[in-house]
């Protein structure tokens, strides 16, 4: 009854034994962490109803330490625990954190913005081979057809920079970058055209605001579009407002999204959200030579600046 | 002898239906998803899959514009909707768990203060309800009193027969209305052979005693344990067939502008804000305990009724993976 | 001579440098097309992209974002952090596929009069032939049911979404 994402034709199926190898390390680790009390409480992975899902959980007990698990099913960035959004879980205590590449880049960027220092969490690396796209049944195994687009073109399978890493990392076959593919297609449109596919795209928006809720860099206590007064979005889930909070989202990440492509992941409405954030980091990598999450710096470029930045198109 | 009617009919059906004035909403593709829209026409109508969204926007709009206001030369004007121009709607093709959610939220909506634009479309609206034929592990219609071939709600109720068509049952009054205007496309067959309906799988939960539990278990460790990781987006109950809260806000100028009513979540964090800066629901957990409370303890209170069809789209777009299924079966097993 | 369109242009201007640009003009008798609305900031670095935004759905034609020369900024560096900003955030209008010829940006000291006028009256004449924008307005009636895909080459893209 999900969306048919699993397309019989594949043929290109990733070794996932390295995960295995993952979870008992996890486990051991996090028992070390718990029971010396290193850490109050570790964030990770643990198994769900639905075979072969695995959802975040939090857990404080060395003894549910068993319960952790890493599978191509992880597919949530578990850095949002460690944000002011979900300040109940930092009142736990000092936290561990599983992190896969691309989660620990997304670290590294609230590290930059003092969410929180290195010394206070420690870093359970996972070497990651891929996980799933959104709408895979879980228990699939890990293909060509069923991998996130993000893992496809992924350069951060090992998470250089934790405290452990765990897992080991299986020959990867070669996948063909479909997001990228896209972006060029678009790039190649004109205006009009890409105008007419956002429109498109932005009026199947509900406001769910699942995209923002499951961004770690959305943490701020007071969001401006849900402000009223003044009103600098419609809140209203209709064409002009959806279209405000996109691009005002996308802005607002600019330079900061490390590209978990966690928005696109949840949203229920299939919106490639994920485009908007690519599009603005690759144009920070060419105007300022910036890439967001490679190692935690206090200013970000947009919020520095340098005095012979490019000015040709103000007159 | 059954009553059937062929997919070709059905479409025709549509196609006529569309032809004399009526709007007809049903299941409709749009890119690799299925959204209950209007249709233009009846080759639009794609049975299959669960949609996305649930049939509630028939009734309860995503947004809706309940007046509208411009400043003129003459002074302020407001503009009421008419409600009495809402279109006579048919639904068809909504699965079990769509077409009972309305009966469910019948009550909510007319209790102490009668919501005219719901109530309207759902005098206007005729539901054709179709038997289910397939089901995942998020679907749990048979948990909370519903099965794949439940007609509750529904006015006209189709089943799928092995080799294409339908066989049709009148469940409704509005049903025999519509079937005596199109008598034509409907025919008479002596046997049938219905698809086998789809059989969800998990542990019958007896939901008296599940809202016993709650009763005494309002501060719980389960409510943390399942919630914790909740990070409050609407996801789950902007999918919802029966969830049915919503905000209402002014929107545009001071010269020309509407007020909207549009879907809220209990989940987000402003839901019960206020304005002090106190926030009652603290923490995310509460928050979602009282989604779950909501569905199968306060809502029973208050109009004896379950508000949860069991289609489990909220299991399958929830971004951190929260499982009310999951739950009430867990609840299930401590009596 | 009166013409078929007339276009609402919006500039969001720092009030130490083109604000005070823009006064010279006036006070100097220069003569530049009134179709400019001006908005004055304490600087171009308060000035944030959702005014732009707001300013297209509200129904400006064009919209000009003007401070004072890099190096002059009152408050040392907010025209740097604004040139930054909207370097960025044009790319993504383009992106999302507005045209950038309907939002100029341009520095204006308090000395350049001339300069205001000149880049008001080339910009309003700009936008005149353009025509109106229409895109963002036209989406505040659209209702939420998604449309169907006309477009062969959309359609191709959108599949692959």
């Amino acid at each position: 009854m999900n969306k048919s994402s699993e397309k019989t034709k594949s043929t290109v199926t990733i070794d996932t034994s390295g995960y295995e190898v993952a979870t008992q390390e996890i486990r051991s680790e996090a028992k070390r962490l718990l029971t010396e009390k290193i850490v109050d409480a570790v964030v990770g992975y643990q198994g769900g109803r639905r075979g072969g899902s695995a959802v975040p959980v939090v857990i404080t007990d060395p003894d549910q330490a068993e319960k952790l698990v890493f599978s191509a099913a992880c597919v949530n960035n578990l850095s949002i625990y460690l944000t002011k959004a979900k300040k109940e879980i930092r009142a736990k205590g000092k936290l561990a954190v599983v992190a896969k590449g691309c989660d620990l880049r997304a670290l590294a960027g609230l590290m930059g913005e003092s969410q929180f220092k290195r010394e206070e969490v420690v870093i359970i690396g996972v070497t990651c081979a891929g996980v799933h796209r959104a709408g895979t049944q879980p228990g699939q195994p890990l293909t060509d057809s069923t991998i996130a687009k993000k893992c496809r073109e992924c350069s951060v399978h090992i998470p250089e920079g934790s405290d452990l890493i765990v897992g080991k990392l299986p020959p990867l076959p070669n996948l063909s970058p479909t997001e990228k593919e896209l972006m060029e297609k678009l790039d190649a449109m004109t205006p009009a055209l890409r105008w007419e596919f956002w429109k498109e795209q932005f009026t199947r928006c509900i406001r769910c605001l699942a995209c923002r809720q499951v961004c770690p860099f959305c943490y701020c206590e007071q969001c401006l579009c849900d402000r009223g007064r003044p009103q600098a979005v419609d809140t209203s889930p209709r064409p002009s407002g959806n279209m405000g909070w996109h691009i005002v989202r996308a802005m607002h990440l600019a330079g900061r999204c490390a590209g978990c492509a966690e928005c696109e992941r949840v949203c229920p409405m299939d919106i490639p959200l994920n485009l908007l954030n690519r599009k603005m980091a690759e144009e920070l990598k060419e105007l300022y030579h910036y890439e967001a999450g490679l190692k935690p710096v206090e200013k970000g470029p947009l919020t520095s600046y340098d005095e012979k930045d490019d000015q040709s198109f103000i007159k | 002898m059954a009553l059937t009617i062929t997919e070709e009919n059905l479409r025709t059906l549509i196609d006529r239906l569309i032809k004399d004035g009526t709007r007809v909403i049903g299941p409709k593709r749009a890119g690799e998803m299925t959204i209950y829209e209007p249709l233009s026409r009846g080759a639009e109508f794609a049975p299959g899959p669960l949609p996305r969204r649930s049939a509630k926007e028939a009734f309860f709009p995503l947004s809706e514009t309940i007046l509208s206001f411009e400043k003129g030369k003459d002074g302020l004007k407001v503009d009421d909707v008419d409600t009495n121009a809402f279109p006579r709607t048919v639904l068809v093709g909504a699965l079990p768990c769509d077409a009972a959610a309305p009966q469910v939220m019948d009550a909510v909506f007319s209790w102490d203060y009668k919501d005219e634009f719901y109530l309207e479309r759902r005098r206007r609206t005729t539901i054709i309800g179709f038997s289910c034929t397939s089901a995942d592990d998020s679907c749990f219609c048979t948990l909370v009193g519903l099965s794949p071939t439940a007609t509750k709600g529904s006015d006209l109720f189709l089943t799928p027969l092995v080799g294409g068509g339908y066989s049709c049952q009148v469940v409704g009054d509005r049903g025999g209305e519509l079937l005596a205007g199109y008598p034509e496309l409907f025919t008479e067959s002596a046997t049938v052979t219905p698809v086998p309906p789809a059989e969800p799988e998990g542990t019958p939960v007896d939901l008296a005693k599940v809202k016993l539990w709650l009763e005494e278990h309002f501060e719980d460790e389960i409510w943390e344990e399942v919630a914790d990781r909740c990070v409050g987006c609407g996801a789950c109950a902007f999918l919802c067939p029966a969830c049915h809260c919503f905000d209402i806000v002014d929107e545009g100028t001071e010269q020309k502008g509407s007020r909207r009513k549009n879907w809220d979540a209990c989940a987000f964090s402003k839901f019960t804000n206020h304005a002090s800066g106190h926030n009652p629901r603290d923490v995310q957990n509460k928050r979602y305990r009282n989604r779950f409370m909501h569905k199968f303890k306060y809502y029973d209170d208050k109009f004896g009724k379950t508000l949860c069809t069991g289609c489990g789209r909220c299991i399958r777009y929830c971004p951190v993976g929260i499982d009310i299924k999951g739950i009430l079966e867990e609840i299930g097993s401590r009596f | 001579m009166p013409h078929d369109f007339e276009p609402k242009i919006v500039a969001f201007v720092c009030t130490w440098c083109t604000y005070a640009g823009a006064d010279l003009a006036g006070t100097s008798r220069m003569l530049y097309p009134s179709n400019v609305r001006v908005v004055k900031f304490p600087c171009t670095g308060r000035i944030d992209p959702v005014f732009i935004l707001k300013a297209f759905q509200k129904g400006a034609d064009g919209i000009l974002v003007s401070g004072c020369h890099p190096g002059d900024c009152h408050y040392m560096a907010g025209n740097f952090h604004a040139r930054r900003r909207f370097a960025v955030f044009r790319k993504l209008l383009e992106f999302i596929g507005v045209d950038l010829n309907r939002l100029e940006f341009s520095w204006v000291s308090a000395a350049e009069g001339g300069k205001w006028v000149e880049i008001i009256t080339q910009m309003t004449e700009k936008i005149r032939a353009m025509g109106p924008l229409t895109q963002f307005t036209d989406l505040a009636d659209e209702e939420q049911w998604s449309g169907a895909l006309g477009n062969p080459e959309l359609k191709a893209v959108y599949d692959q979404v």
